[in-house]
């Protein structure tokens, strides 16, 4: 197992790397001279120099690219073009913000995809499968933007229950510890901050959440489905076994598996799914901030999350990896 | 089944709890704006969400009145100027102070002048080490150092400020109404640096209280406003940064803001028709145009351009494609600039006319292939920008739409587009035939609009135009400080673009803004200057 780590480890290398070269042949891969496309209709020739001087887009190719993972290695990912602040430390600053909302989403996910998934399963071909089926595939189907925006419409402009976007009321003051505003006001015992930041959490996270929710449920089902047709449920059920304690102890241990590895990946796809859902909510973590930055043009913040969420992404799948391994003492690795 | 029970009770009580939040103090507006400020420091800043934010929490000495361009005192309470129009003194409003407690006298004025204009200052070194540049200041007054058309600023005595110009310049005092030239504290600047990017200290209505960077700007009023009678009527404002249109438009409907920029045309009805709600058009300070290439030999011929000018139906564009915010346009300064030709005869929209002109001109048969001067021919290309302006807000269906006038005229385009920094160098190096671009006015002069694009004759990011007696009067103009003169030379100006057809000028536009009917005393500035101390909350 612990040289398995090590090996499984040692293999995001490449992939870091493949996604360093892509993320930094972007600015390349723009028509025009980017220095014109960042700085628009009223540039001045000299700014124009400038900011080519301060993207280093006067030397090689090859040279660039070598300069730019020097400095990522050394943690500089560079400064924005727009506000001169330091890539870096506004990721860090955001990144709650996302983690918060993808942490509540996938949560929703959880708690509502696998019921619905056993139920499905259990009471096979019901209504309720049906049904459930039915919700999954529109939630799969379903653009996050339109969902979403009916969702702040219904919600917030109609019964007006809850707010249409951000992450706390203006009638609220939080002072930041962690700039994960749940835990910052439970630390603080703000519970005035703790309600409006749960209420504004809502929508979004709900919003996030319908196709994970959809992809666990449905493989929930699959998988609960192909395990209770094996001999070892029937042994249980056979011996008197009541059928809750079959389920959840026999078979769910089993069916986990795929469910588990389909939510590693969902992680990967929240993180995307959140530029929409961010942008949608005016929830300021990194989905917006890529947004902003792709349309004001601000190229290196855009390179630094783009590496920021890949490099997430492919730790999230080796944590998966090595859970499963971890879950199920029957794999082997070699 | 028990556990659907408990989570409806966990639902209800959830909903119990998270109902109706606390009532919201009457007195904090929140406006939703198109994005997050870029700086605070408004000498180097040059986008207008972030001069929202810095222009009530910093002033000039000049300001621009109410819903118009014309240029009222603002920090300085009157100023004179020297017969030959190179030396200007202000007097001072006394008993000013900055937010920080420092008073704001000719020592900080002469401080402020002398940043933005050398580059070894040590508050504008700073900035350009950090990457940032006083880019107004250089558009406006010629350059920095030596280059700067500001040569001297003294203080005569604290109250007094003279300063001196290396030759006379028309919009000066309109240029130092700018929210780039407002004034910064310099004990504030020196304490922080760069950062006063963060930490605004100014002489305005309100007061900085704190950046939320990607959420909001909150301000608060500044109790000891010099204005005693035009303080703020507000306790808070809170500039919330709302990305997506339809989510800020959605936040208004629920009451969550109060106000909103960038009102999509699609939605000025919908607002219009919700009783809560109203729109407040911002008059207009934008022109949206079709510009020639005059290296194209066809377009040389004033008859073919003025039979393109006949063939556009300017108003049923603009009915159809504005949204009820747009004006049809006749000259290139839009309406509410002193120097507006109201009596400019516009060219009438006439099919037959056109093909008339075209005939004369040697094209019976209509107009669908170009030669270049150097005697490339290929069929005629319109240029259509990719990207959404207030002049154009949806270009693409505009372009079409003045393709099909054009055909009905017999002149055949192709419509073609390309990257935005793409179709901007191609334009600058003048290799767009037949091209759409406009113009959004910086400082409410007339010298903005047309001095920019007919002052250098033959300039390929003109089309290579070439009208040296216009540029002579713009250039004349420029020097001028007598303003009804000035406006003289500017209509004579407008009327030859009109009758050399240099250009054919389609539509201003009027930016829209909603707000809740409550909110009143909202005046939309031209420029975009406009000062929230005025708003209040019914």
């Amino acid at each position: 197992m612990g040289q398995y780590a090590i090996k499984r480890f040692l293999t995001i290398i490449p992939v870091l790397l493949g996604v360093s070269l892509i993320v930094f042949s972007f600015i390349h891969l723009i028509p025009g001279d980017p220095a014109v496309a960042m700085l628009g209709e009223r540039a001045t020739p000299q700014r124009v120099a400038e900011v080519r001087a301060q993207l280093g887009l006067d030397r090689p190719l090859s040279t660039q690219y070598l300069i730019y993972i020097g400095k990522i290695l050394r943690g500089d990912f560079g400064a924005s073009i727009l506000r001169g602040d330091p890539v870096l430390r506004d990721l860090v600053r955001r990144f709650p913000a996302t983690v918060e909302l993808a942490g509540a989403a996938i949560l929703i996910a959880i708690l509502v995809g696998v019921p619905m998934g056993i139920v499905s399963a259990v009471w096979r071909n019901s209504l309720f499968d049906g049904g459930s089926r039915l919700m999954a595939l529109t939630g799969v189907s379903m653009p996050i933007f339109w969902l979403g925006l009916m969702l702040a419409w219904f919600f917030g402009v109609v019964l007006r229950w809850l707010p249409t976007g951000f992450r706390l009321g203006t009638d609220v003051t939080l002072v930041p510890v962690t700039n994960f505003y749940i835990l910052d006001s439970l630390l603080t015992r703000n519970p005035d901050a703790l309600r409006s930041s749960l209420r504004h959490l809502i929508l979004p996270a709900l919003a996030l959440s319908t196709i994970p929710t959809a992809v666990i449920a449905r493989m929930t089902r699959a998988s609960l489905l192909e395990v209770l047709s094996q001999d070892y449920i029937r042994t249980a059920e056979s011996k008197g076994l009541p059928q809750t304690i079959v389920i959840l102890r026999h078979a769910m241990r089993n069916a986990l598996l795929p469910v588990l590895t389909v939510t590693g990946l969902q992680v990967g796809r929240l993180l995307a799914g959140a530029i929409l859902t961010e942008t949608i909510f005016s929830w300021p973590g990194i989905g917006l901030w890529i947004y902003e930055s792709i349309q004001a043009r601000d190229y290196p913040i855009v390179q630094g999350a783009t590496l920021f969420i890949a490099t997430i992404f492919v730790m999230v799948n080796l944590v998966t990896d090595l859970l499963y391994a971890a879950v199920d003492p029957r794999i082997t690795y070699d | 089944m028990r556990p659907i029970a408990a989570v409806t009770g966990l639902l209800v009580l959830a909903v119990l709890w998270f109902g109706a939040g606390p009532v919201r103090a009457q007195s904090t507006f929140i406006f939703g704006a198109q994005g997050e400020p870029v700086d605070l420091d408004p000498a180097i800043i040059t986008d207008g969400i972030s001069s929202r934010i810095t222009r009530q929490i910093y002033e000039g000495l000049t300001k621009y009145k109410g819903a118009t361009t014309e240029v009222v005192p603002a920090l300085a309470e009157k100023w004179t100027v020297s017969p030959d129009g190179t030396v200007w003194t202000f007097t001072l409003r006394k008993n000013v102070k900055f937010h920080d407690g420092t008073p704001l006298d000719a020592a900080a004025v002469v401080w402020n002048f002398e940043r933005w204009r050398f580059t070894k200052h040590p508050q504008h070194e700073n900035q350009l080490k950090a990457g940032k540049t006083f880019e107004y200041y250089e558009a406006q007054f010629g350059g920095f150092d030596d280059k700067s058309l500001i040569t001297k600023v003294e203080a005569v005595n604290p109250t007094t400020v003279r300063v001196t110009l290396k030759a006379p310049q028309g919009p000066f005092l309109a240029n130092l109404a700018m929210f780039v030239f407002d004034m910064v504290s310099p004990t504030a600047a020196e304490k922080y640096g760069t950062a006063l990017s963060k930490n605004p200290v100014g002489t305005g209505p309100f007061r900085f209280v704190e950046w939320k960077v990607g959420q909001e700007v909150i301000l608060e009023a500044n109790k000891d406003y010099w204005d005693r009678a035009n303080g703020p009527k507000l306790q808070r404002v809170v500039i919330r940064n709302i990305k997506d249109s339809s989510q800020r438009l959605a936040a208004l409907k629920a009451g969550e803001i109060h106000g909103m920029e960038g009102v999509n045309p699609d939605d000025v009805k919908v607002v219009r028709a919700d009783p809560n709600l109203q729109i407040i058009l911002r008059p207009t300070n934008t022109t949206g145009y079709v510009a020639f290439n005059y290296r194209v030999k066809e377009l040389q011929d004033r008859r073919v351009r003025q039979a393109i000018a006949h063939a556009i139906n300017k108003k049923g564009i603009v009915d159809a494609l504005y949204g009820g915010t747009g004006m049809v346009a006749k000259q290139f300064q839009p309406p509410p600039l002193w120097g507006y030709k109201k009596d400019l005869k516009d060219f009438e929209y006439s099919p037959p006319r056109a093909r008339e002109l075209l005939k004369e001109a040697g094209f019976p048969q209509g107009l669908k292939e170009i030669t270049w001067e150097d005697g490339r021919k290929e069929p005629l290309t319109f240029w259509y920008m990719p990207v959404s302006r207030p002049y154009y807000p949806n270009p693409k269906e505009i372009a079409e739409a003045l393709a099909a006038d054009l055909a009905k005229a017999g002149i055949g385009v192709q419509l073609q587009t390309t990257d935005w920094a793409v179709y901007l160098d191609k334009r600058k190096n003048g290799q767009l035939p037949l091209y759409m671009l406009g113009w959004t006015g910086d400082n409410g002069d007339p010298d903005n609009f047309l001095c920019y694009f007919f002052c250098n004759p033959g300039a390929s990011r003109e089309g290579f135009y070439s009208n040296p007696s216009l540029a002579e009067i713009l250039l004349q103009a420029q020097k001028l400080t007598d303003q009804a003169k000035r406006a003289e030379l500017y209509r004579k100006a407008e009327q030859m673009i009109h009758d050399d057809v240099a250009r054919i000028f389609i539509a201003n536009n009027q930016p829209p803004l909603a707000f809740l009917k409550k909110v009143k005393g909202y005046v939309a500035n031209p420029t975009s200057s406009e000062y929230f101390h005025t708003v209040s909350l019914q």
